[in-house]
C-alpha cells in the first residue's frame, strides 16, 4: 500500500513537472518564470534538510489539528444528531463558522492567540473539521432500525449505546471520511503558516514567494506530497486494524 | 407561422445582423486608431500609482495614440512574469525583483525610476526607543518581513554599521500591526507614503508620538519601484515604448504638480474607494517628496549609482549568484 501510494504520487508530481518544462521550453521562458531542471535539482540539494524539518513540523501540527477536529466533530456530531433545539443550534453554529473564509478569521485568531502553535492548530482544525462534521452528523442521526428497535423495545437503549451501534454499522464510512479529511488538515496547517506563523513549510513557501523562487516552492510541494502520502497510508493502516478488530467472526 | 409573420421575423433578423456588423466594425475602427497595451502595476490602486491613474484618466495615453489597460498589482502578481508571458507590455517592479529576474535570464529593461527615495521606513516611538543612528538598534526588537526587501535593506544597514544579528531581536512581521501597537516590537517596517498616515493617525489617537527611520539617510540607497518592459518590446517597438513612457511621465508630472493637487486626489479616490479622503490628502505630499525631491526634478530619472548599490547589496547577501551588470538594463528612452 505504501509503495503504491508513493509511486503514484511520484507519477503525478513528475507529470506536473514535465508539463511545466514543456511550457517553459515551448514558450522560451526564463528561469525566473519557470526554473530549469538543473536549478530545481540544485535548490533541492541545498534546501532539502531545511524544508524536510519544516514539513515534519507542519505534519506534526496537522496531525494534532486532525485529532482535535475528529474529537470536535464527534462531540458536535453526537450532540447535533438530536432533534432538540440544542442540536439544531449547534448545527447552525457549525455551518456559520465554516461559512467564514479562514483568511478573514485568521487575523482575529492571531490577535487572540499570537502566531504560535495554538493558532496553527486551531486553523488546521477549523479547515478540516467541517467535512468530518457533516459526515458524523449524517451517520449519528441515521437510525439503524433493525438493531435499535430491539434495545428500544427492551428499554435498554442509552445514548451511548445508540452512538456505538451507529458508529459500528458505518465504520467504513467513518474511516473513509477521516482519511479524506487528513489532506485538509495538512492544507489547513499550511494556510495558517502562510498567513501568519514563523515556522513550518507554509512559512517557507511564503518566503520563497517573496523571493519569486518557484524552484523552492516545487521542492516544498514535493516534500508536502510525500509526507501527506505517508500520513494517509498510516491512517488507512490504522483504519484497517480497527475494521479487523470490529469484524464479527464467522459463525456468530 | 403565417407568411406575414415570417416576413416580419426576417426583417427583424436582418436589422439585428446589420446593427451587429456596424457595431463590430466601429469597434475595430476605434481599436485600430489606438494601439492597445497592458500595464501591470506593482501594487493595488493607491497613492503610489497616482501618476499611472492620471495618465489613463486624463488622456495622456490617448493623446499619444495608446489605449492602456492599467491593471492593479498585488502580492501574487509579478509584472516581470507577465511581460515574459506576453500578458502585459509594460509593468512596475522593484529593483530587487528586476535584478533577481535578470540574474535568472529574464530579458527585461528599465525605462524609468518612480521613487527616488525608497518609501520603506521603520516607524518607532521616540518616547520608548531612542534613535540617532543604526547603532541604536542594539538591544531593540526590530520587525522585518523574512524574504521581503525590508529584510534585505535592514541586513544591509546592520552590515554597514557592523551590528551583529545577535545584538538585536529580529521579529517576523505580518500585515497585522498588533505587535507594534502592543509595544512588543520597537521598530516596524512600513511604506511612509501609503501606510504611515494610517498608522500615525491611530497612534495619535492613542496619544503617542512617533518617528521614522529612513535607511536612505544612513547611506542605504535601495531602489524601489521602476517601470520595466521586455527587451524584445524595447527593440522591436521603440516607437510604442517612447510614446508610452512620454505619456506616463507627463501623467506623473501633472499628477504630482501641487497646482493639480485636488484633481490628483480625485483621481486616486475614483480608483481607491477604501482609503478616506483625509488620509489621501496626507499621503500625496509625502509621495511627491519621495518621487520629486525638488520641483524641477526630472521625473523618472534613473539613479544608476543607487541601482549599482542595490545590486551590490543583493550580491553581498547571496540573493543573486553573480553580478548582472545592472547598468546594462537601464534604458531610459528619453522623451
Amino acid at each position: 500500500m505504501l509503495h503504491r501510494r508513493i509511486y503514484q504520487f511520484f507519477i503525478i508530481y513528475f507529470l506536473g513537472l514535465a508539463a511545466l518544462m514543456v511550457i517553459k521550453y515551448g514558450l522560451s521562458l526564463s528561469d525566473y518564470v519557470i526554473p530549469s531542471p538543473a536549478e530545481i535539482w540544485q535548490t533541492a540539494r541545498r534546501f532539502f534538510p531545511i524544508y524536510f524539518v519544516a514539513v515534519i513540523n507542519t505534519l506534526s501540527v496537522a496531525i494534532l489539528g486532525h485529532i482535535l477536529s475528529i474529537c470536535l466533530a464527534t462531540i458536535v456530531g453526537i450532540i447535533g444528531r438530536l432533534t432538540i433545539w440544542v442540536g439544531s443550534f449547534i448545527r447552525v453554529a457549525a455551518y456559520n463558522i465554516q461559512a467564514y473564509p479562514i483568511v478573514a478569521v485568521a487575523p482575529i485568531i492571531f490577535i487572540l492567540l499570537g502566531d504560535g502553535l495554538s493558532s496553527r492548530l486551531l486553523i488546521a482544525a477549523m479547515i478540516c473539521y467541517f467535512p468530518l462534521l457533516l459526515s458524523f452528523i449524517g451517520i449519528f442521526s441515521e437510525p439503524v432500525y433493525e438493531i435499535e428497535h430491539f434495545f428500544e423495545s427492551t428499554l435498554k437503549m442509552t445514548w451511548w449505546l445508540q452512538v456505538k451501534i451507529r458508529a459500528f454499522e458505518n465504520i467504513n464510512k467513518l474511516i473513509t471520511v477521516i482519511v479524506g479529511s487528513a489532506t485538509l488538515a495538512m492544507v489547513g496547517t499550511i494556510v495558517a503558516e502562510f498567513i501568519a506563523a514563523d515556522a513550518g513549510i507554509g512559512y517557507s513557501i511564503r518566503i520563497a514567494l517573496f523571493q519569486s523562487d518557484l524552484a523552492k516552492i516545487l521542492v516544498a510541494l514535493f516534500l508536502i506530497g510525500v509526507c501527506t502520502s505517508l500520513y494517509l497510508v498510516w491512517l488507512e493502516w490504522i483504519g484497517h486494524l480497527i475494521q479487523k478488530r470490529w469484524e464479527i467472526p464467522e459463525g456468530g | 407561422m403565417r407568411p406575414q409573420q415570417r416576413k416580419k421575423l426576417g426583417y427583424i433578423f436582418l436589422a439585428v445582423l446589420f446593427f451587429t456588423c456596424i457595431y463590430s466594425f466601429s469597434g475595430e475602427v476605434l481599436a485600430q486608431e489606438k494601439e492597445e497595451v497592458a500595464y501591470r502595476l506593482k501594487w493595488l490602486f493607491n497613492v503610489s500609482v497616482v501618476g499611472d491613474l492620471w495618465a489613463d484618466v486624463n488622456g495622456n495615453f490617448a493623446a499619444n495614440g495608446l489605449q492602456v489597460a492599467v491593471k492593479p498589482g498585488g502580492p501574487e502578481r509579478d509584472a516581470i512574469k507577465e511581460l515574459e508571458l506576453g500578458r502585459a507590455q509594460f509593468g512596475v517592479a522593484s529593483a530587487d525583483q528586476v535584478i533577481r529576474a535578470v540574474s535568472k535570464g529574464s530579458p527585461i529593461v528599465v525605462l524609468a525610476q518612480l521613487f527616488q527615495t525608497n518609501p520603506l521606513h521603520w516607524i518607532y516611538r521616540p518616547a520608548k526607543s531612542h534613535f540617532k543612528s543604526p547603532a541604536d538598534f542594539k538591544g531593540q526588537t526590530v520587525g522585518i518581513t523574512y524574504g521581503g526587501n525590508d529584510e534585505t535593506i535592514m541586513r544591509a544597514l546592520l552590515a554597514k554599521y557592523h551590528i551583529k544579528e545577535n545584538e538585536l531581536n529580529l521579529f517576523s512581521v505580518r500585515y497585522d500591526y498588533t505587535p507594534f501597537y502592543q509595544g512588543k516590537v520597537d521598530f516596524w517596517p512600513l511604506y511612509i507614503n501609503a501606510q504611515a498616515p494610517i498608522i500615525g493617525a491611530k497612534l495619535k489617537k492613542a496619544g503617542e508620538q512617533y518617528s521614522f527611520v529612513s535607511p536612505d539617510d544612513f547611506g542605504i540607497r535601495f531602489v524601489a519601484n521602476s517601470v520595466v518592459t521586455s527587451r524584445q518590446m524595447f527593440e522591436s517597438r521603440p516607437d510604442t515604448v517612447k510614446r508610452f513612457i512620454t505619456a506616463l511621465i507627463q501623467g506623473w508630472r501633472e499628477a504630482l504638480d501641487p497646482a493639480n493637487n485636488e484633481r490628483a486626489i480625485k483621481t486616486i479616490l475614483q480608483s481607491d474607494k477604501e482609503t478616506p479622503e483625509a488620509i489621501v490628502r496626507q499621503q500625496l505630499p509625502v509621495t511627491r517628496s519621495l518621487m520629486m525631491p525638488a520641483p524641477d526634478f526630472p521625473f523618472g530619472k534613473i539613479d544608476a549609482a543607487a541601482w549599482k548599490q542595490t545590486e551590490e547589496i543583493m550580491l553581498s547577501q547571496n540573493l543573486i549568484p553573480k553580478p548582472v551588470n545592472v547598468e546594462k538594463l537601464l534604458k531610459p528612452p528619453v522623451p
